[in-house]
């Protein structure tokens, strides 16, 4: 048997079989793992860019960044607020998507990008009221298409930015320091 | 396979297969969750936050000021509103399970016309149509041939059917609700303007007594202002550093919820309470050696003590308990005065604290101060209601509009209102649910929940100060209902003529800002405003206005003065037992449609989700019934069955029945589930018109069947088999 399988090892043909083989199962797998590392696709190809571009300012869709945790997601009624009097709506591809959840009352499912793990209790607002801008954390967002974060969201970014800005400080640099801070 | 797995193998795949799981459950494809934004945005709403809005309870008309939990448009907890005098920040169970009537699945939704009353052939009619309806029976009819009966909430509503009838020389709406009836409001407002020359509802300084008789007044339960009075007792409770803890002595044929917390329970005849606070009267002003008030002085100590059935010694002792106490307090509860003696009995117990000189006294007896806005409303008599009722009966009223009130389920049987209702041509009722009137009504056109509902309250007693709760709609309507008085307003438009320029508001909320017009200026509320929409957005905010400082006012007059005789009730009918309806603590007149309530046990009972016959052990077994025996109870006006309760604390002469079940509507929860007791009930009147409720004789009829009753005493729910 093992005599016979030697013998056969000796044919190119046999040898190209199993590099075939070898590569598919590899790459199958490969493609498995690679799908769980990546984000699923947006609804919409949502272009934050144009919006930018014709001065609609963040908080108008995101109005939660300056009052609460969650800066919130636009209501499908406030996108066609503005989208169903636009001449655009009606010759776009990827608005037409669009109408049919305004016209069904469907909320959009949209994929969140920046997002924390759960034992992490991040609140738009403070930071807000701090006086920084939505820039400073997610970065030029009027020239993007789809939003990608600009830096991974870990801790030690949180930190660096709170130990810069807490430097004349020292009371409320043990606060923001403090890890029952966010994790509470 | 041959080959046996090793342990070490066995553990280096499982490794694998976990580091498998956990590269791939860490990547971000497991965490990205889709997010679900609102397709339509609830307004002031805040992503995973809680919004509070403060508002009225509509339960009963008491004007306890709620503030109502909502998340994502929905409201999901009620709480009382610290700030309202009347509750502060407490509400009772019905204010809770207020949210069962929001969620209610048997809501009428929209307008309907019904083919056929009572045939709950329902068709949809649009909002257009429904106006149009209303539009036309005001306008096709005259004025004397319309006629409103409006429940005892909200206030904005009446006040504004008030102006409207006003305005066309309509004859002024009927209030009328089963608690001003089994409370003898009437006639305890008569009484104070027969001894005070006051009418209007006193107010009882519970709190700061420290004894107090309460004759069968339950204001631990339903009794004129729940909440309030609740919290009065628990202050008379607390023993104080500059006061004892306070004494509650409850004279009554059946032990209320009330009762069971008193510290005596004194099981007097029904219709001798009069006499029973004239005898005490007597005993304590002959101890304290004062000369005899010519009010006591026709009383005979102990034929009273024969006829309530009270041991003379008893009588002493309590007269010398209340001569002893610091701020005794005397309270006339519905049951006293719901008899053909009630006015009298009412003013002899009245008489007591007039004897105590507690008038105007801390822990005494005040007039509750007048509300904020002024209030041409009363609730109705039942004589007020039987003329109206002949009024419907003998085809005069044309076209009758219902709101807020129940009439074909809260009015005895005997009353006939709803054979009268078949001499009307029209009936439209302003429903929120599927009610036994709504069902007899040509036209459903339906309010809001009052969760969803704007308006104002007046609170009439229960707080030291003028107090008018406002409500807002803590919740978008979840139904195309709409509120009953942008219906007026838009039918009195479309009608035209005097009924436009006499309403001349663009909706509710323009009506309930030019009521509240006097009060941006009035000093000495809460806050100040400028002008009317800051007032009102504070008005909301605060969940009302009101006076600060106390505005209680001081009964004047000689009650001791006045010759008091009450004698004996009357008592109508034949047979063994008084009969004794009171109102179910939990259920109230109108919340049988609410599960929470329904399954709460009864607090003296334990019985739930159902009606049950309470009667003494002796008497019981003297019929030969046992617990779940069924009975037929016959009076002169009807007969009704129903399980047997055997309760020890009931005089044996007396049954009771508790009131709020029986429904034949008002949704799947409510509807063949026990009896109503007024069916039972015969419409005999007291000197003020109300019913005498409590002076009723009545009869037993062994059925042979039983039904087991579910409650939770002695029981494992329902399916436990250990009789007690």
């Amino acid at each position: 048997m093992l005599h016979k399988l030697l013998e056969l090892s000796k044919q190119p043909l046999f040898r190209v079989g199993v590099l075939v083989l070898v590569l598919a199962v590899f790459s199958g797998l490969g493609y498995g793992l690679y799908t769980t590392q990546t984000t699923p696709p947006q609804p919409i190809q949502f272009p934050h860019s144009r919006h930018v571009a014709l001065g609609i300012q963040c908080l108008y869709c995101h109005p939660g960044a300056w009052r609460q945790a969650s800066a919130g997601l636009p209501s499908t009624q406030k996108c066609w607020g503005c989208h169903q009097q636009t001449p655009l709506t009606q010759t776009s591809v990827e608005l037409q998507k669009l109408a049919a959840y305004a016209e069904n009352g469907m909320s959009i499912p949209w994929v969140p990008v920046a997002m924390l793990p759960d034992f992490v209790h991040f609140n738009h607002r403070p930071h807000i009221a701090a006086g920084l801008n939505c820039e400073n954390c997610h970065g030029e967002v009027g020239k993007m298409g789809i939003y990608e974060n600009p830096q991974v969201l870990n801790m030690g970014w949180c930190l660096t930015c709170h130990r810069e800005r807490t430097q004349d400080d020292p009371e409320k640099r043990i606060k923001l320091l403090d890890c029952g801070t966010c994790h509470y | 396979m041959t080959k046996k797995l090793s342990r070490r193998e066995f553990i280096k795949l499982a490794g694998a297969g976990a580091a498998v799981t956990v590269l791939t459950g860490c990547g971000p494809a497991a965490r990205y969750v889709r997010r679900e934004p609102y397709a339509l945005m609830p307004e002031y709403n805040y992503n995973g936050q809680s919004t509070y809005y403060a508002t009225t309870c509509r339960e009963c008309p008491a004007a306890c000021g709620l503030v109502v939990r909502t998340m994502q448009g929905r409201a999901i907890k009620v709480e009382g509103n610290q700030r309202n005098p009347v509750n502060l920040g407490k509400t009772c169970a019905r204010g809770q399970a207020s949210l069962h009537g929001l969620y209610n699945p048997d809501r009428i939704r929209n307008p309907l016309k019904q083919a056929g009353r009572g045939s709950g052939n329902f068709s949809d009619l649009d909002w257009e149509a429904a106006i149009q309806v209303v539009s036309a029976a005001l306008k096709e009819n005259r004025p004397s041939e319309i006629a409103f009966l409006l429940g005892l909430a909200p206030d904005h509503l009446f006040d504004l059917v008030n102006d409207l009838t006003k305005a066309i020389g309509a004859p002024a709406p009927v209030r009328f609700g089963a608690l001003s009836m089994f409370e003898s409001r009437v006639t305890l407002s008569q009484a104070a303007q027969n001894l005070f020359g006051k009418a209007g509802l006193p107010y009882f300084d519970i709190g700061r007594a420290d004894l107090v008789f309460s004759f069968g007044a339950n204001f631990l339960e339903t009794w004129l202002s729940p909440v309030a009075y609740t919290r009065g007792y628990s202050q008379m409770r607390k023993g104080q550093s500059t006061r004892r803890r306070g004494t509650l002595i409850q004279f009554e044929a059946r032990m209320s919820q009330t009762g069971a917390v008193a510290d005596e329970w004194i099981p007097v005849r029904p219709g001798t309470e009069g006499l029973v606070a004239l005898a005490l009267g007597r005993l304590v002003a002959e101890i304290s050696g004062a000369p005899l008030p010519k009010a006591f002085a026709g009383v005979d100590v102990a034929a009273a003590a024969a006829e309530s059935g009270i041991p003379e010694e008893t009588l002493h002792r309590l007269a010398k308990q209340y001569a002893d106490a610091t701020n005794p307090l005397a309270i006339p509860g519905g049951a006293a005065l719901a008899q053909s003696n009630g006015l009298k009995n009412a003013e002899s117990i009245l008489a007591l604290n007039a004897l105590a000189g507690n008038l105007g006294q801390p822990g005494g007896l005040f007039f509750s101060p007048a509300a904020p806005l002024p209030d041409e409303s009363h609730p109705a008599s039942l004589a007020e209601m039987s003329e109206l009722i002949q009024k419907l009966e003998s085809g005069q009223v044309k076209a009758l509009f219902i709101h807020g009130v129940n009439p074909v389920f809260e009015l005895p049987k005997a009353l006939g209102f709803e054979k009268a209702l078949k001499s009307v041509p029209l009936v439209i009722s302003f429903a929120t649910f599927p009610d036994e009137t709504a069902m007899q009504a040509d036209y459903v056109i339906p309010d809001h929940h009052g969760l969803e509902s704007w308006g104002y309250q007046r609170a009439l007693t229960g707080a030291g100060q003028p107090v008018l709760s406002g409500a807002q709609p803590v919740v978008a309507p979840y139904y195309d209902t709409r509120a009953t008085a942008d219906v007026l307003l838009a039918a009195a438009a479309q009608a035209g003529g005097k009924l436009a320029e006499a309403l001349p508001f663009k909706d509710e909320v323009a009506y309930i800002q030019s009521r509240l017009l006097p009060l941006v200026t009035t000093p000495d509320g809460p806050y100040t405003a400028p002008e009317i929409n800051t007032f009102l957005a504070s008005f909301q905010q605060y969940g009302g206005w009101w006076q600060n400082g106390e505005a209680l006012t001081t009964p004047v007059g000689a009650p001791l003065e006045k010759t008091l005789a009450p004698g004996v009730a009357e008592a109508h009918g034949k047979g063994e037992f008084f009969l004794l309806s009171f109102v179910s603590p939990v259920l109230g007149e109108a919340g049988a449609n609410k599960p929470w309530l329904q399954e709460i046990p009864d607090p003296t009972t334990t019985v739930m989700w159902n009606s049950w016959l309470e009667i003494h052990p002796a008497a019981a077994d003297e019929l030969g019934l046992h617990d779940d025996d069924v009975v037929r109870v016959v009076s002169e006006a009807g007969s009704v069955e129903l399980p047997v309760y055997r309760y020890p604390a009931i005089r044996p002469d007396t049954i009771a029945i508790p009131f709020g079940q029986g429904h034949s509507a008002y949704g799947r929860y409510a509807q063949g589930r026990g009896v109503n007791p007024l069916d039972l009930v015969y419409p005999a009147l007291n000197e003020a018109g109300d019913l005498a409720l409590a002076g009723m004789k009545v009869r037993l009829e062994k059925t042979g069947r039983k039904q087991t009753l579910a409650r939770l005493e002695s029981r494992m729910g329902v399916y436990g088999e250990d009789e007690h």
